[in-house]
């Protein structure tokens, strides 16, 4: 075995899931490197470290084509948190959410917990459009809506999915994963509407999980002696967890 | 026709030696201006007659063609677009169509192997002038279906895509004058006729003109025999068939048959390289009408990008890998940190700076069993460029190396080593799904080794060459290939090549330099009458190619330039890149061993078929 790195090793794993083009990846950049730009679909996944005070939290970008369906297992393996990410415009995106991507989370880790995003909301919702992209978005701004702050045309997209969709979808999934909705987080603080194109609730979106995952890092601090943790350990935790075969 | 006509009517002079003559591989090591000289003028009479004077528009043309079928009959019947009620009609005034027959060209496999082979193509199926009515009609059948499909809407049919595609190609208005114009179309369709891919334009908006492709596919395959192409005035139309795929060039640019189909093999192969071919063909075998496209859905731009590529990096034309020059003190260093950072089931370890090779690592069992081809490594380049659009991150991503095995998955680790610049590139492949943690650790050891040796700054320093380095007057430019270096070739087949400069600093005058080569090329890999030496004089250039058994060059020199004075040239050429070959090629890829118990495969690499088949290979039992 080759001897592991001493600095920048991961303490925690968090996985974006979705469908294709719903936006995965530029939710990313807008949160790493705080800017929208133009994406290519992702191929397989691609593994991010970001430094979250004295945490190393690892994020997988993963592709949402079907091609790389068979991976998504492995990106899971082990992860503390998914973000599960659909398109507010477009029905279908929710569907496969359940279709596809829930059953790959099985190889997380058994307290794993669960995000249901709404992405593009700048397409359908006023306020999400009216973010000032230089102000990161952050949830608090809840301004009007301002002509001058963006050029494009008021957003008059349809809005196919709800919010209570997805809350209906939260919960069908604690269901799967044999969780009594009353001792998970509540789905109103677990379901998030987001535009990474103006950055709305996308710093909110990831600093709660981060928030919310760090008893998982602590727990594991206080399990191993060794400064290091070791990612191979959620192996062993595979067989522990809940069943909820499909 | 333009620069065939030119040919005739500047008198060009084509100079050529027939294979196995003169130009014979021990002459050219040391190749000196009189003999050179000897051989092309010992040939010139009787050769530049035959040369100019017979040819028709395409060079591939032989007199040994099939002509398979013809009156304008047998096209009508199976012309059935699902768009309507057919063109049959259109047909009418026209008189041949002729497909020239290949048998036994459907094994889906093997088929690719051939491909480079010079006389593979030697049955080509060209047609000749008789053909122009009937070809055009081809072509004008392409561009009509496709202007019922805008009557009809988008077809009907679900497809199992809920995404608009992004902005790109694909949103192309097919009926517009300008989606006839692009110089090359790329189709590529399911044998049930559905669409899979269209290089302009939504594949779905041409569900009709595919339609019609693939009915002219399945005509010419009901007497046993394989369209292959398709000549107009303006157009030629290339056929290829790979298992359950279809794949069509319809092409403006002039480019021989075989260079089309090389394209088209490409484009296959990546498609390959994301699927696997084991994949695709047992998806068909299920399911007849299977819409691809649900599984290469956000590929476009991939595809996209290699056909872009393919038109403007001469590596494809020439299949070989082009290395970043280095001295080679430093290239050795960087491979030994390469060798240094392995884990188990790594395979191979790659450095590519300004998409330009640096240094290639491999495991020791893979160059037993198989080298990794020029055109995997194509493949491989077109991926990276084409994901990598958020670079701060480190990729992992099945990916199958078409040539080496079609039907296993590598994981390639891709990340680069200079953020936030990402010039340089680190791909480490794996055969182990799970070994991201490993091989991406291997990465943090070779950062280290690179910091240590300060080792990036030193790659940043290293750049390209000028034509003017070589110190000979004329030479503007050239592509240089060599099959004798100590080592390499039999393991990775590179070229070298100075940037393109002034005059050929514009985005024009670069294509049509290549255009040039790639005629060059065509003659000198002719199926039917292959050169072994051109001198072609050109409007705004002169070139000379000339291919022997150590080496293919191509070179462009000023247009006053003599013919004595190029072959001078060439020789001085010659001896500068034998002074500089250590710095411009990748001697001798080192290796390292990661398989615990490599199990050697009984054949041996000399020959250049040798594919694994995973069957008797230790290592790829591994996948
Ligand atoms: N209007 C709007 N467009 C968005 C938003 N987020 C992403 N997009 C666009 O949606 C398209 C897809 O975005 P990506 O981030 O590449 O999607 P992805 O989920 O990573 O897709 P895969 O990598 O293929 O799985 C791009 O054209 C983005 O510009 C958003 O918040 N608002
Ligand atoms: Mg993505």
């Amino acid at each position: 075995m080759p001897d592991y790195a001493k600095t920048k090793k991961p303490d925690v794993k968090l996985v974006i899931l979705g469908d294709m083009n719903v936006g995965k990846t530029s939710l990313l950049h807008r949160y790493m490197e705080r800017t929208f730009k133009d994406t290519i679909s992702t191929v397989g996944g691609a593994f991010f470290l970001k430094q979250w005070g004295p945490y190393n939290i690892s994020i997988w970008d993963t592709a949402g084509r079907e091609q790389f369906h068979g991976l998504g297992s492995m990106y899971c393996r082990g992860a503390a948190a998914v973000i599960l990410t659909y398109d507010v415009t477009k029905w279908q995106s929710l569907v496969e959410l359940e279709n596809r991507f829930v059953s790959l989370t099985d190889t997380a880790n058994s307290d794993c917990i669960f995000a249901i995003v709404g992405n593009k909301a700048d397409l359908t919702d006023t306020r999400a459009f009216a973010v000032e992209p230089e102000e990161n978005g952050t949830e608090e701004k809840e301004q009007g809506p301002r002509a001058s702050s963006s050029p494009a045309a008021p957003p008059k997209g349809h809005k196919q999915v709800s919010r209570e969709d997805a809350v209906a979808l939260y919960s069908r999934i604690l269901q799967y994963k044999l969780l009594a909705e009353e001792t998970c987080l509540p789905a109103e603080r677990m379901c998030f509407e987001t535009s990474a194109k103006t950055g709305y609730n996308v710093d909110l979106l990831f600093e709660t999980l981060f928030s919310m995952v760090l008893p998982s890092i602590r727990r594991k601090e206080a399990q191993s002696d060794s400064p290091t943790v070791d990612l191979e350990e959620c192996r062993e935790v595979k067989g522990a967890k809940p069943g909820c075969c499909t | 026709m333009d620069e065939e006509q030119q040919d005739r009517e500047q008198p060009e002079t084509v100079r050529c030696s027939h294979p196995e003559s003169d130009c014979s591989p021990d002459a050219t090591d040391s190749l000196d201006a009189a003999a050179a000289a000897a051989a092309i003028s010992s040939h010139d009479p009787s050769l530049s007659d035959r040369d100019c004077g017979t040819e028709g528009p395409f060079p591939g043309k032989s007199a040994g063609i099939k002509i398979i079928s013809s009156t304008n009959g047998p096209v009508e019947p199976d012309l059935q677009g699902p768009g309507g009620e057919g063109p049959s009609e259109r047909t009418a005034n026209h008189s041949e169509v002729s497909v020239g027959e290949v048998n036994g060209r459907s094994r889906p496999e093997g088929a690719e192997d051939e491909e480079d082979r010079p006389e593979d193509v030697s049955d080509s199926a060209s047609t000749d002038n008789t053909l122009e009515d009937s070809s055009e009609f081809v072509v004008t059948v392409l561009t009509r279906a496709s202007l019922e499909d805008q009557a009809d809407g988008p077809s009907s049919e679900p497809s199992g895509l809920s995404q608009t595609p992004p902005p790109s190609n694909q949103d192309e208005d097919v009926t517009a004058e300008s989606w006839r114009q692009h110089r090359k179309h790329v189709f590529v369709l399911s044998e049930a006729g559905k669409p899979i891919y269209s290089r302009y334009g939504n594949e779905e908006a041409l569900s009709s003109t595919m339609g019609v492709m693939m009915a002219l596919v399945s005509f010419v395959q009901t007497g046993d025999n394989t369209i292959r192409s398709i000549y107009s005035d303006e157009h030629t139309v290339v056929f290829m068939q790979q298992g359950p795929l279809v794949l069509v060039s319809v092409s403006c640019s002039r480019q021989s048959e075989q260079q089309l189909r090389a394209e088209l093999l490409y484009v296959y192969n990546q498609i390959v390289s994301m699927l696997t071919q084991a994949s695709i063909n047992r998806i068909f075998e299920r399911k007849k009408n299977y819409d691809l496209r649900r599984l290469l859905a956000g590929s476009e731009k991939i595809l996209d990008g290699l056909l872009n590529l393919v038109d403007s990096d001469p590596s494809f034309l020439l299949s070989a890998v082009h290395c970043l020059p280095l001295a080679s003190a430093l290239r050795d260093s960087l491979s030994q940190i390469l060798q240094k950072a392995i884990t188990p089931n790594l395979v191979f370890s790659i450095l590519i700076a300004k998409q330009q090779l640096l240094t290639i690592v491999q495991e020791k069992t893979v160059i037993e069993d198989a080298r990794l081809e020029p055109a995997d490594l194509h493949l491989l380049l077109n991926l990276i460029g084409a994901s990598s659009a958020f670079q701060a991150g480190e990729i992992w991503t099945p990916i199958c190396l078409p040539l080496f095995n079609p039907d296993c998955y590598f994981y390639a680790y891709i990340s680069y080593l200079d953020p936030p610049d990402c010039t340089v590139c680190l791909l480490l492949l794996s055969t182990d799904k799970e070994a991201f943690y490993a091989v991406a650790e291997c990465k943090r050891r070779i950062d280290e080794g690179m910091r240590a040796q300060n080792a990036l700054s030193s790659i940043a320093k290293a750049h390209s060459y000028s034509a003017s380095q070589v110190g000979v007057p004329d030479l503007r430019h050239f592509m240089y290939k060599p099959f004798d270096v100590p080592d390499n070739h039999r393991q990775l087949t590179q070229f070298t090549s100075p940037e393109m400069e002034a005059p050929y600093s514009s985005e024009e005058e670069r294509s049509r330099l290549l255009d040039l080569y790639r005629y060059m090329h065509s003659r000198i890999h002719s199926s039917s009458r292959p050169l072994k030496l051109i001198y072609h004089v050109a409007e705004r250039e002169t070139l000379l190619a000339w291919v022997t058994g150590k080496f293919e060059l191509y070179t462009c020199f000023s247009p006053l330039v003599t013919k004595a004075s190029a072959i001078n040239a060439i020789t001085k050429l010659l001896r500068w890149i034998k002074k500089e070959e250590d710095r411009l090629f990748i001697r001798s890829p080192p290796k390292y061993s990661t398989t615990p118990n490599p199990s050697k495969s009984s054949r041996g690499s000399k020959g250049a078929s040798d594919r694994p088949d995973g069957s008797d290979n230790g290592f790829l039992s591994l996948l």
